[in-house]
């Protein structure tokens, strides 16, 4: 009988404690997201919140003869597609450098995490000025015209401003995925790689043979992470080209914030917001789904 | 048991506190039973800081009792970072009182009915007071919705070392301005040693329709039509596309940079300029070495329209605002003759009461009687059209387009296409 009341009161225990999370979720996630679906039904204008009409589906017809939206969903993947084994591979590579227990990878560690640490919007504004495609005040540009070579447009050409924003990302945010393969490096043990090497493994073949399956989980989780993160690009493209040269840079994300606020189609950017929504929850189900048939 | 407690501590206090955030009011009268009225400005230069504190305190010290006045300064970042804070608040009905806007943001918030009409504001004897310019810019649908303090002006900054030294003729009175072919050719004569010929103004932002609309009107046409209701055949006509791509022959051709370093004028790095009225207090204060002097705008070739850009941020009453008399009170306050004066002077603009030229006497000599000259007799507001937001943008973004490439008909057929857009779907049926 005891027992029985014990139990009944650590239920009710547990909901309560649960309560305090779901009404937050509820209140900034579930609520605002619901919103999003129900405006991108309207013609709602952010100047005129009291004349809201509903408009059917015609955000969505419109959205999909929208060539700029096409051109945003175009750059979204682009970035991801390149930014994530980059960046992986980066965070990876650096992982491996400073795993080992020689004096002063301490300060390496330190070093290549501290990127992580700065705000982006400071990231991308010095990136900005690194970019300049003025040999006389960008630096990059300088460092080229010195080797003899042709100044690059960078930010400033449509061809080259999205792998411009690419290589900064990755370098600020390798910091973070190298810390997770630190962690997950230290996770393998140490008898693993002793018996390869006794059967005779180089440094090569022990990392493709005992690391790599080792941090299998762990680059599972780190390239799940920055997919997400990757179709969230925001800050670059607003910091330092908003959009340009030539759409080149324009994500999704900007693409909503562009509509909603500068442009004040909130309506649309409720269509587009909403878009966004299903191609990012279905790329995670795909990766789930491949991850658990691996 | 104590879990239990915890728990229900813990989720009471979390829900107070969020019904505690959803539920806030704005303070509309205090302790100590003052109507409060909020001001939202742009956060300024320390000397403009300085004089709204001290006018603050002036007001509140006179009306003890009955009105207290605040102001909250809000970060312009960048140049749409003001107007996103501005839009949450207007979704949120929590607008302050008194908005600060820039100037063709005047017509966006009148035409959606987020301002008030101050025409009995002010007696006739103080509109009379001041500038056409600035009322024009105020003006939407025959009723006057703003009211500011200052002014601007852009015109031709010039080094005078540089341009003494190429041996080009400088405009002494407003009939000798540059034409463009003058200005192009003086702007390749000077490009060299790593100087380029001129500066344009590169913000990627509202500081492109600004100074460049004037480049449409001086060639005959405009950005939009008079009524403010259609973009196309207007930014995208003949002449705009002869004007644009007159300003892009800078950039290709090398005499102006797309990606100018900071002050590139001030700091050598550039013989002339299309700067504005503040710079030249920047330019007295910071840069005492340098020789410089200012002329008139540029006008386009064989009879072009004299003009210059002019606007600034203006003050305007929002729907929100509860206690009109108040307000009426406090706008009265802010905008006297002898505030427009000090204003005016913190801020180093010309001001927008012609009384205060009075005193503020500097306005009658070089250099910055060309900027009043101009006020006076060039000067034009930008486009009034509730779609305004999405004209600056699509216009910006088509420079910059332009700039790096694209066709100019192209790129401003498209800015065109997206403010008739906006214009149709929102404003046309009213």
């Amino acid at each position: 009988m005891q027992k029985a009341i014990n139990k009944k009161s650590e239920r009710t225990a547990a909901y309560l404690f649960v309560v305090p999370a779901v009404v937050l979720l509820a209140a900034f996630l579930i609520y605002p997201a619901l919103q999003t679906i129900r405006y991108a039904f309207t013609d709602y204008n952010i100047m005129r919140p009291d004349r809201i009409k509903f408009s059917g589906i015609n955000n969505f017809i419109e959205l999909f003869q929208d060539k700029n939206f096409w051109i945003a969903v175009k750059n979204t993947l682009h970035f991801t597609v390149l930014v994530v084994p980059f960046q992986t591979a980066l965070a990876l590579a650096l992982a491996l450098l400073i795993s080992s227990r020689r004096r002063g990878v301490s300060i390496f560690r330190a070093a290549y995490f501290s990127p992580q640490v700065t705000s982006m919007v400071v990231v991308a504004i010095l990136w900005t000025v690194l970019y300049n495609s003025n040999p006389d005040s960008g630096l990059l540009n300088a460092l080229l015209v010195k080797l003899g070579m042709e100044p690059c447009g960078f930010l400033n050409d449509p061809k080259t401003s999205m792998n411009s924003i690419i290589f900064m990302s990755a370098w600020q945010g390798a910091g973070y995925q190298m810390m997770i393969f630190l962690a997950g490096l230290q996770g393998i043990p140490k008898e693993q790689y002793e018996a390869a090497s006794i059967d005779g493994a180089g440094k090569v073949k022990s990392f493709f043979y005992v690391t790599l399956p080792g941090l299998k989980n762990v680059i599972q989780y780190v390239i799940m992470i920055t997919v997400i993160q990757a179709m969230k690009l925001f800050t670059q493209p607003y910091v330092m080209t908003k959009g340009g040269p030539q759409n080149s840079t324009r994500t999704l994300v900007y693409y909503v914030y562009e509509q909603g606020f500068q442009k004040r189609n909130f309506g649309y950017a409720c269509a587009v917001a909403a878009v966004f929504f299903v191609i990012v929850i279905s790329l995670s189900l795909g990766m789930k789904k491949i991850i658990k048939a691996d | 048991m104590k879990k239990k407690i915890a728990a229900v501590l813990l989720s009471a206090m979390l829900i107070s506190g969020l019904c505690m955030g959803c539920g806030q009011v704005k303070e509309r009268v205090n302790e100590a039973g003052e109507s409060v009225i909020t001001v939202w400005s742009p956060s300024d230069e320390p000397a403009i800081e300085q004089w709204w504190e001290e006018k603050i305190a002036e007001f509140n010290e006179a009306h003890k009792g009955s009105i207290h006045l605040q102001r909250e300064a809000i970060v312009r970042a960048d140049s749409y970072a003001y107007e996103d804070k501005v839009n949450a608040a207007i979704t949120s009905n929590d607008l302050p009182d008194i908005l600060f806007v820039d100037g063709p943001n005047v017509s966006v918030y009148a035409a959606n009915e987020i301002t008030l009409p101050l025409d009995d504001f002010f007696t006739q004897e103080d509109w009379d007071d001041f500038l056409d310019s600035s009322k024009n810019q105020n003006t939407y649908d025959g009723k006057i919705y703003a009211v500011g303090a200052t002014e601007s002006s852009v015109a031709l900054y010039y080094n005078r070392d540089m341009i003494e030294e190429a041996g080009i003729r400088i405009p002494e009175t407003k009939e000798e301005a540059w034409t463009w072919t003058e200005f192009y050719d003086a702007a390749a004569k000077l490009t060299k040693d790593g100087v380029v010929g001129t500066n344009i103004i590169m913000d990627k932002g509202e500081g492109l329709p600004y100074v460049l609309e004037q480049f449409w009107i001086s060639n005959g046409t405009d950005f939009v039509s008079e009524d403010g209701s259609r973009a196309d055949g207007y930014i995208n006509s003949k002449e705009g596309v002869e004007a644009a791509e007159f300003l892009n022959r800078f950039i290709q051709d090398g005499y102006a940079n797309i990606d100018p370093i900071q002050k590139e004028f001030h700091n050598e790095r550039a013989a002339t300029m299309l700067g504005g009225s503040w710079e030249v207090a920047t330019l007295e204060n910071d840069y005492p070495d340098l020789n410089w002097g200012v002329t008139y705008f540029p006008v386009a070739d064989d009879g072009g329209i004299p003009t210059s850009p002019t606007g600034d941020w203006v003050a305007s009453v929002t729907k929100n605002v509860q206690d009109m008399d108040a307000v009426k009170e406090v706008m009265n306050f802010l905008f006297s003759k002898e505030n427009v004066t000090t204003y005016a002077k913190a801020i180093s603009k010309p001001p927008t009461r012609i009384s205060s030229y009075d005193v503020l006497t500097e306005y009658n000599e070089y250099p910055r009687s060309i900027f009043k000259e101009q006020l006076m007799e060039t000067g034009h507001p930008r486009p009034r059209t509730p779609s305004y937001s999405v004209l600056s943008a699509g216009f910006s973004e088509a420079m910059l387009n332009i700039f790096t490439g694209v066709d100019a008909q192209t790129a401003l057929n498209e800015a065109a296409a997206a403010t008739d857009k906006d214009y149709n779907k929102y404003y046309s049926g009213e």
